[in-house]
């Protein structure tokens, strides 16, 4: 409830700084839906949901440099306020925000947020997989975020983004981020995230980069944790990501090493794994878009903290098909093929998908 | 030759004279903050990304009222296709809740809005602005 008060406090502050300003604002509404079967299944867990209809709501108010963000999902399984962000617009190249947002160092995250249409293929890499859908890694945070770019090496751009916020505690259904909707008293740590990329221009998706993340997630109420009396888990993510976009093409990959530490109060429990995707997209005749992507990992099967997460994907190819047959409105197609640490399984699923500002 | 002679001159006097060259030029309300902006702040500008003069943001204001402008716009100021171009606006909500310029389709609203904002920033021809002296020229933008 205090971070509530906080940001109506800045609400209230950033207000006679716009004076004079209009207010503006902009909605867009990404609504979609979606059908999967499984076959071949051979895995205990497979997927939490095999249909789903969704509206992705982002809303933005501005008045002079600050601004007022967020994005509310509510679909057939779940609402949930995603982001909401209070922003002050320092330079043309830096931006603060304070409030709920989605950590800078998972790439693709930051990149389609929760917006079906804006993502090529159906599904998102595990990797990225948002925490209510078996995710094994924090993706909302509540804190602060600091975005910037800078000119560097000539034409080129350096794009940064820092953060620090609260940590989702780990539960018996997964991680659980801090709700701003309804806030809980349970006692969240705090976690750090940062990013750094050069891109060959201003302009260009194309680039490479590093990130780094350190975590602290607290576990509660786990009736059968990996460790007995396990405490909280530590987490220390580091990566690489590349992007190459072109007219027709646009290849994505990225890797990242994670180091976990298990503690309770007796014993600390260490692990290590690696895991990466590699996605190509090629733009077709017809407004057809055909996709690629294979997901992979590193020592998985060795790691007490991957025993929290049943959903966990080892390995996974993906294939698919998107048409965009309307303007802002798309038909995709994707075939899976994926194993888990305790079995294998396929899916085929069906999405419409469409954009509306 | 004397018969040659004259009918040259008289296709000279019937054929059309050459239209004056054409320019769209970026403008501003005649009390604006803004002196200039580079091609480079001008592209950031229409594709929604902030620009800011004295802590404060400039507001595009896309003008639709004419068809071959839509195309110089396309092809000069943010230099893609229409889908390319409204993906990039659909992005930048998304990923930043950047604000999309407003559009305008008739010239006599654009004007209005352009005069009654000294932070809009908007294009139109040339010879539309000549004679007004509430409308302030930046730059040009293209001219054929």
């Amino acid at each position: 409830m205090r971070i509530s008060y906080l940001l109506l406090a800045w609400t209230l502050l950033c207000s006679p700084l716009a004076r004079g300003d209009p207010w503006q604002y902009e909605l867009l509404l990404m609504p979609s839906a979606q059908a999967a079967g499984t076959f071949n299944r051979q895995a205990p867990v497979t997927e939490i949901v095999d249909e789903v209809v969704q509206v992705d709501t982002l809303f933005t108010v501005q008045r002079g440099p600050f601004k007022l963000f967020g994005e509310y999902l509510i679909s057939d399984h779940e609402h949930d306020l995603e982001r909401f962000q209070l922003g002050w617009q320092v330079t043309e190249d830096t931006v603060i925000w304070l409030g709920r947002y989605h950590q800078p160092t998972s790439v693709w995250n930051h990149d389609h947020h929760h917006g079906q249409y804006l993502q090529t293929s159906i599904t998102r890499p595990f990797l990225d997989e948002w925490e209510d859908l078996g995710g094994i890694l924090p993706q909302h945070f509540t804190g602060i975020l600091v975005e910037s770019g800078h000119k560097a090496f000539g034409s080129w751009r350096l794009r940064t983004a820092i953060a620090g916020g609260l940590t989702p505690i780990i539960t018996p259904e997964g991680l659980e981020p801090f709700d701003l909707v309804h806030p809980d008293s349970d006692h969240h740590q705090v976690g750090f995230q940062a990013r750094a990329s050069l891109h060959p221009g201003e302009f260009t998706e194309s680039g490479f980069g590093l990130l780094v993340a350190t975590d602290e997630l607290p576990a509660i109420g786990l009736t059968a944790p990996p460790i007995p009396g396990l405490d909280h888990a530590d987490l220390k993510v580091l990566g690489a990501f590349g992007i190459y976009a072109a007219n027709n093409w646009k290849v994505h990959a990225t890797w990242y090493h994670v180091d976990t530490h298990l503690n309770s109060p007796t014993a600390s429990v260490h692990g290590a794994f690696g895991v990466g995707y590699v996605e190509a997209e090629r733009r077709l005749p017809h407004e057809l878009t055909a996709f690629l992507r294979w997901e992979g990992s590193d020592n998985a099967s060795d790691v007490a903290y991957l025993k929290l997460f049943p959903m966990f994907v080892r390995q996974r190819n993906v294939i698919g098909l998107r048409w965009d047959f309307l303007s802002r409105q798309a038909l995709t197609l994707q075939l899976s093929d994926t194993n888990t640490l305790a079995g294998h399984f396929s899916d085929i699923r069906l999405q419409w998908s469409a954009a509306f500002l | 030759m004397r018969r040659l002679l004259a009918i040259l001159l008289l296709l000279c006097l019937v054929a059309p004279a050459r239209p004056a060259s054409q320019e769209v030029v970026l403008v501003v309300s005649a009390d604006s903050p803004l002196q200039e902006l580079d091609s480079v702040s001008v592209r950031k500008l229409f594709l929604g990304l902030p620009v800011l003069i004295k802590g404060s943001p400039l507001r595009p204001l896309r003008n639709r009222s004419d068809p071959v402008l839509d195309e110089i716009f396309l092809q000069q100021i943010v230099a893609m296709s229409q889908p390319n171009y409204d993906r990039q606006i659909l992005i930048g909500v998304n990923r930043q809740g950047w604000l999309r310029p407003t559009e305008y389709g008739r010239s006599s609203d654009l004007v209005a809005a352009l005069q009654a904002d000294p932070y809009a920033v908007s294009f139109m021809w040339e010879r539309d602005v000549a004679h007004n002296p509430r409308i302030r020229i930046i730059r040009v933008l293209w001219s054929d």
